[in-house]
């Protein structure tokens, strides 16, 4: 890679990246300020626009340091690829650092007393679709474990040693001896992923809700639109990762076994369209719904926002939820976008540490066994 | 779709499962909620509310020993439909609830003219309810 691209990737992360941090508190939900409900009259206040404006100055010096650190590493590192990781864990911790500084000053603008009452409807109203999901987690099951069968099938007619690593061709580029890791690392972690992330697009199908009072039922639809395109969006990156995954572990064991001489393009327009898709549809559902649908939805000061997006005693810090009562798995991100887990659930804290154990084990497997 | 809600006030007298009870009641009796409504699932009740799963099944559970309420199965439950008679020992029962209440409302200092007069009132408005409910079916 040469020096002049790896600038402009490491830029590019740089400021993707921080653009979407930056778009935070545009997006989200009225009443919420950097993970605080301070309540609507408050959030529109002038120290909350101060606050606000701290954080884009903050942002924008972060984002210039970024750039800065990209062009610096891209031109004096030895090998200029070593400019892409750097930039963006560098901004990602100074937004951390930005937003505890926030959280602690918002703290002090948040309303004394009980919160707003939880509300909650009686009548079914619209519903998340979930056919797409459920579709994204049967196929992401089917595909990893016919990928772990093909690969233990074949497993004694591979040869000893075994393709590791493919080149941007698709051709392989590093060979390791056989093995059980060498071999079945990949197909695991697709049906893992599989299974994971379909569960995640089913489980915010059926996430918590978080409505206003007496607006008509205006969030409630707000809220299942953003749900329902989370969840549509969730579900076809889990396609498009098993679907990787599975081309990489199938093409893998044909070149092993000298079947195939790469991959063939499917992986690579697989993981082509899985970077654009993520990052386009990131950007879409920011800017169409705002977090939980907070664009769509039309609330005063006379709608405040209820239940546990309102309750600032279960979140810790803004961003961590738990609440020992709520049977709820996944709850909307007070700050960001997206869902987080109910801590206080312990079916929500099994699936996550079970999710993260598998994921994790095997990725630190792979890299004992480079 | 916001008149057709519950909301849960701390600091009132009764605990959440009377409050999620006495609201649905509220609706049943007014009309607001009709013979066959579905009621949300429990778990999606208690998510919204942000309650223990048993809050709500107690308040599904007493609604439907009182009659409001009919448990279908996981799915959830509906409103029942008034039953056309009543047999005589639930008869005695209510009219010695109804005795219990008049005596508490005459105790707590209203007038019988005034007692009579809030009975009417209420009596009116659940034949009013009742009227709307024919007229939809």
């Amino acid at each position: 890679m040469s020096r002049i691209a790896a600038f402009l990737v490491a830029a590019i992360e740089t400021v993707l990246l921080g653009g979407i941090f930056l778009l935070y508190p545009r997006i989200a939900r009225k009443g919420l300020l950097f993970g605080v409900y301070v309540g609507e009259e408050r959030a529109a206040g002038d120290d909350a626009k101060a606050l606000t404006r701290r954080w884009y100055r903050g942002m924008a010096a972060l984002l210039l340091a970024g750039l800065a650190a990209s062009a610096f590493l891209a031109a004096a590192s030895p090998e200029p690829a070593a400019a892409l990781v750097p930039p963006p864990l560098l901004l990602s911790l100074g937004v951390l650092c930005l937003y505890l500084l926030a959280y602690r000053q918002a703290r002090a603008l948040a309303p004394p007393g009980p919160p707003p009452p939880a509300v909650a409807p009686l009548a079914s109203g619209p519903r998340t679709p979930t056919a797409l999901a459920s579709l994204a987690l049967a196929l992401g099951a089917a595909c990893g474990l016919a990928a772990v069968a093909f690969s233990a099938f074949r497993y004694d007619a591979l040869p000893g040693r075994v393709p590791t690593h493919f080149g941007p061709s698709g051709a392989p580029d590093a060979w390791r001896e056989k093995s059980f890791f060498t071999v079945m690392l990949l197909p695991i972690l697709a049906l893992a992923l599989g299974i994971g992330l379909g569960g995640i697009a089913w489980l915010t199908a059926h996430a918590k809700r978080a409505l206003r009072r007496a607006d008509e039922g205006a969030s409630l639809e707000a809220q299942v639109r953003f749900r329902t395109a989370m969840t549509r969006f969730l579900s076809v990156t889990s396609l498009l990762v098993t679907g990787m995954l599975t081309a990489i572990s199938f093409g893998t064991i044909r070149v092993g076994l000298g079947e195939s001489e790469g991959l063939g393009a499917t992986p690579m327009v697989l993981g082509g369209a899985l970077v654009a898709w993520a990052l386009g549809g990131t950007i879409y559902l920011a800017v169409r719904y705002g977090q939980g649908g907070s664009r769509l939805e039309r609330a005063g000061p006379d709608n405040p926002l209820t239940d546990g997006l309102a309750d600032n005693r279960h979140w810790w810090l803004g961003m961590f939820y738990a609440n020992r009562d709520d049977p709820s798995i996944l709850v909307e991100h007070r700050f960001g976008l997206g869902y987080t887990i109910n801590f206080g659930n312990p079916k929500a804290v099994a699936l996550l540490a079970g999710f993260l154990a598998v994921v994790f084990g095997l990725v630190i497997a792979a890299v004992l066994t480079q | 779709m916001s008149d057709l809600s519950i909301r849960l006030e701390s600091g009132q007298g009764d605990t959440v499962y009377e409050q999620i009870a006495r609201q649905i009641r509220s609706r049943i009796v007014s009309g607001d909620l009709p013979p066959g409504f579905p009621l949300p699932p429990v778990r999606t009740l208690a998510s919204d509310l942000g309650v223990n799963l048993n809050t709500v099944a107690r308040a599904y559970r007493l609604l439907e020993d009182e009659g409001f309420v009919r448990i279908r199965d996981r799915s959830g439950a509906e409103v029942a439909a008034p039953r056309e008679e009543t047999s005589a020992d639930a008869g005695e029962r209510f009219r010695e609830e109804l005795r219990s209440v008049l005596a508490r409302m005459r105790q707590a200092g209203m007038r019988p003219e005034e007692i009579r007069r809030a009975a009417e009132a209420e009596i009116a408005a659940l034949a009013g309810a009742r009227g709307r409910e024919g007229s939809r079916g």
